[in-house]
């Protein structure tokens, strides 16, 4: 009797339900323009247009999460050439041209029609696409370009994100609050023209109370993984975090679903279970991970290296007291830009920081989460997920003895990562990783 | 008070290009006030308005990148990678202050990290909405009020209306100029080639704008006399896309059989067309130029504001109906669409830019470069197979 390998990563069990609702997407997409329901095509936008969307009975599909599911399943290959073709430059976004191509091929070739190859069963052609400006060009332009295959409108979700010393200048905070609340209510004015029915602002305000409320329970149980060892692995941090940063579905079944993994986290804290058998390395991971090779992190799971905390953008925001603020336009807004954007402004700012939006958080994390290194993951398609590392890297180590390795690789084209080099770097890196546990040690830093 | 130039015109411009510090230096050394800004959104009448001299940032396609790799990655614009690279070793040193802007995602990026490995006595941040509408244009008017309140702080000077208003008219001046300029290469064959224009748009970004107005008005009357223009060529080209900052590209082109009498850049067109209005608070006609004026993919625009349906042409059209002015008022048969590699903006708009050229009849080509002299010369190839194409 051959006795069954024993896996590197002890995967949640409440992580399977979560991922089974994040799959069901696409299902009910494609049931929805049966029934002659809408649908949208949506950006992940920090939550600032979801609630809205959800409130008005759209069903949102996210074309980024749609490429990792291409990108995962090996199907992505063909709609990157088919963009190529398109006259699109090879550079952009892996996600956006894994969209562009499969938009290009529905519309073009099949007369509308879903592609018969398309993994999940596909995303069907939608009644509006809803993009996002903050953090990301690919964010707005990208579906701008699918004008060219689709005449679907376009809506663009503002979100003001200044420098950190100008945003925490006087009276620019509630500036931007009622700037973005008055974006918002042009969105749903343009959503009630759209399908010819009027907001219902009480159920609005529940769906914006529910998802504060999978925000909280997602951030708390985030927070429970400070814990030696750490009770989750980035592999189901990044399961289960589209469920919540870009939500769909039946909100309140979801946020049970939520409930579920945070007692089963907390579980694991209370009886000092961790993700992996040895935690020997604690890592941060940034940004997103290769999602056509993620063995990566089992082999390295083999090793002890134990991935506790990702890229802040796709965390939830920061809980916010929000007692008194009725309207629900502004609670998005306020939880948006100030749970998101701005949450840590003031403390980089103190810090002499000042990429206080994405670069920040990872000096923060490694302090919070006694890091003992960083796993940089430059995308060569993604400006966004890229640009700020190399100071990141520079930031952990001048400030915090954290070292960090850099490999380049790419979400979607699996051409653009190599594996075993991979590896080859992270075993070197271990030494690296060992050298400044001492120096932290001897210069009385916590861990 | 302008200064007597010992050259004049053109030949003045061409100094100051290749030699872009040669009049700041001289201002800094009589105790002149220089701030470095990046890009087009930076307010440039304010910074006028209170006695600064502003300077615009750009790169340089003939310096290899060494220091700024330590700290971008290699996947991002080159221009900015290679302005950064400049600020590195120090060649901006002599500025006293430094203005950025939201002009992309990967230039706010720059921004903040530069800020945070830089010393300046002075630096400022203005974010820019993505979109046009009256929100948006209220939003950024506070944004840009922000602005004008902590450069008065740093001067320690008020700047009142009557200042601001004068100043909206000395920068309206030379946008007017500017066109005078570039009506010069309507003729045929034109007055002033493509590559003189360039000379003396970045000589423009490089002194004060009062200079730069006397320097314009000289360049306009030396072309004039011109007998005969420069060798006509069959090909009239539009040059449209990311930053041009340095003539290599432009002299390339020209020196294959063509006349660039045409851009659609940032340091052409893009910048000096739109001009303030003079408006009551001439926050509002500022706040309108910059962020509606500037006509750069950076931003999105659609044909109607929250339109429920949803037309291709009609969107072409309102996003670039300007080209077809620019088109058949300068004679254009040809466009070259260009960007530096990884720039996103404009990546985004190339086959949407070229399915509107198409529609007008205009054949056009996309190249890209990486930043340097050296990625040009495989690019002459395709631009001599793409004018053997005009006929």
């Amino acid at each position: 009797m051959t006795q069954e390998k024993k896996r590197a990563i002890n995967r949640l069990k409440s992580m399977y339900p979560i991922r089974a609702q994040i799959d069901e997407t696409y299902r009910r997409s494609v049931e929805a323009v049966k029934a002659g329901e809408p649908t949208a095509w949506v950006m992940l936008n920090f939550l600032e247009g979801d609630a809205i969307l959800n409130a008005m009975g759209i069903e949102a599909i996210y074309p980024e999460n749609y490429g990792a599911v291409c990108a995962a399943m090996g199907a992505a290959q063909p709609y990157l050439d088919r963009c190529e073709e398109e006259g699109f430059p090879t550079h952009m976004c892996g996600y956006a041209r894994n969209c562009i191509g499969y938009t290009a091929r529905m519309m073009r070739d099949l007369g509308e029609e879903i592609p018969p190859e398309a993994p999940m069963g596909g995303m069907p052609k939608p009644a509006l696409l809803v993009s996002r400006v903050a953090a990301c060009d690919a964010g707005f332009k990208w579906f701008q370009a699918l004008g060219r295959y689709m005449d679907v409108p376009v809506w663009t979700l503002e979100m003001p994100v200044p420098g950190v010393k100008e945003g925490l200048s006087e009276g620019v905070y509630e500036r931007n609050i009622g700037f973005i609340t008055k974006e918002l209510r042009e969105f749903v004015s343009l959503l009630e023209r759209l399908l010819g029915r009027r907001m219902n602002w009480d159920k609005l305000s529940e769906t914006v109370h529910d998802l504060e409320k999978i925000g909280r329970v997602w951030h708390e149980t985030n927070e429970l993984r400070k814990a030696i060892p750490c009770p989750m692995h980035s592999r189901d941090f990044w399961t289960c975090m589209t469920g919540a940063a870009t939500p769909t579905g039946d909100f309140k079944e979801k946020l049970k679903l939520y409930q579920n993994l945070y007692d089963e986290v907390k579980y694991r804290v209370d009886n000092k279970i961790g993700s992996i058998a040895e935690e020997k390395y604690r890592l941060g991971f940034t940004d997103l991970p290769p999602w056509h090779s993620l063995r990566l992190f089992d082999t390295l799971a083999e090793g002890g290296w134990n991935f506790v905390i990702e890229t802040w953008g796709y965390h939830p925001p920061i809980p916010m007291d929000l007692t008194g603020v009725d309207d629900p336009l502004e609670r998005i807004a306020r939880s948006s830009y100030g749970g998101f954007i701005t949450s840590r402004y003031k403390r980089a700012l103190e810090d002499g920081e000042y990429l206080g939006f994405l670069g920040y958080p990872n000096l923060e994390y490694a302090r919070d989460y006694k890091l003992d290194g960083f796993f940089l993951h430059p995308l060569l398609t993604c400006r966004t997920a890229s640009t700020h590392l190399w100071y990141v890297q520079d930031r952990l180590m001048q400030k915090l003895n954290v070292p960090s390795i850099l490999i380049e690789g790419d979400i979607v084209d699996i051409r653009l990562f190599d594996l075993a080099d991979a590896l080859k770097k992270a075993e070197a890196f271990e030494e690296i990783m060992e050298h400044y546990k001492k120096v932290r040690r001897e210069e009385g830093m916590e861990w | 008070m302008v200064k007597e130039m010992e050259s004049k015109g053109l030949t003045r411009a061409r100094e100051i290009y290749q030699d872009r510090t040669l009049r700041v230096k001289e201002l800094k050394a009589e105790g002149g006030s220089i701030i470095g800004y990046l890009c087009i959104y930076p307010v440039l009448e304010m910074m006028t308005a209170l006695d600064l001299v502003p300077y615009r940032i750009f790169g340089d396609m003939g310096e290899p990148i060494t220091k700024a790799d330590a700290y971008l990655p290699t996947v991002v614009c080159p221009f900015l990678r290679s302005s950064l690279d400049l600020e590195l070793k120090g060649k901006y040193a002599f500025l006293d202050g430094m203005v950025m802007a939201h002009i992309c995602d990967v230039g706010d990026r720059v921004a903040h990290i530069w800020r945070s490995y830089t010393n300046y006595p002075y630096f400022y941040f203005i974010d820019v909405p993505h979109t046009v509408h009256r929100a948006a244009q209220e939003a950024f008017k506070e944004e840009i009020k922000g602005f004008k309140k902590s450069l008065e702080s740093f001067t320690g000077k008020e700047l009142s209306l009557e200042k601001l208003k004068k100043a909206i008219e000395v920068h309206n001046r030379q946008r007017t100029l500017v066109k005078e300029l570039y009506d010069l290469r309507k003729p045929d064959p034109p007055l002033v080639s493509g590559t003189e224009i360039l000379q003396v748009m970045v000589a423009l970004a490089s002194i004060p704008v009062e200079e730069g107005n006397e320097l314009l008005r000289q360049a306009i009357a030396e072309a004039k006399e011109r007998k005969g223009g420069h060798e006509k060529q069959t090909a009239r080209l539009l040059i449209w896309g990311s930053i041009i900052d340095d003539i290599s590209l432009i002299e390339m082109i020209e020196s294959v059989g063509a006349n660039v009498v045409m851009d659609d850049t940032c340091v052409g067109t893009r910048f000096y067309w739109p001009e303030v209005e003079l408006t009551e608070d001439p926050l509002d006609g500022l706040a309108y130029r910059y962020l509606v004026g500037i006509n750069c993919p950076r931003t999105f625009r659609e044909a109607v504001f929250g339109e429920t349906k949803k037309d291709y042409m009609a969107d072409l059209e309102s996003r670039f109906s300007y080209l077809k002015y620019y088109a058949r008022e300068w004679n254009v048969n040809g466009v070259l669409l260009q960007s530096v590699k990884y720039c996103d903006t404009h990546g985004y708009e190339v086959p949407g830019v070229k399915d509107y050229f198409d529609s007008l009849g205009l054949p056009s080509t996309y190249l890209e470069h990486d930043y340097s002299q050296g990625s040009l010369a495989p690019l002459r190839t395709r631009v001599q197979a793409f004018l053997e194409t005009l006929g």
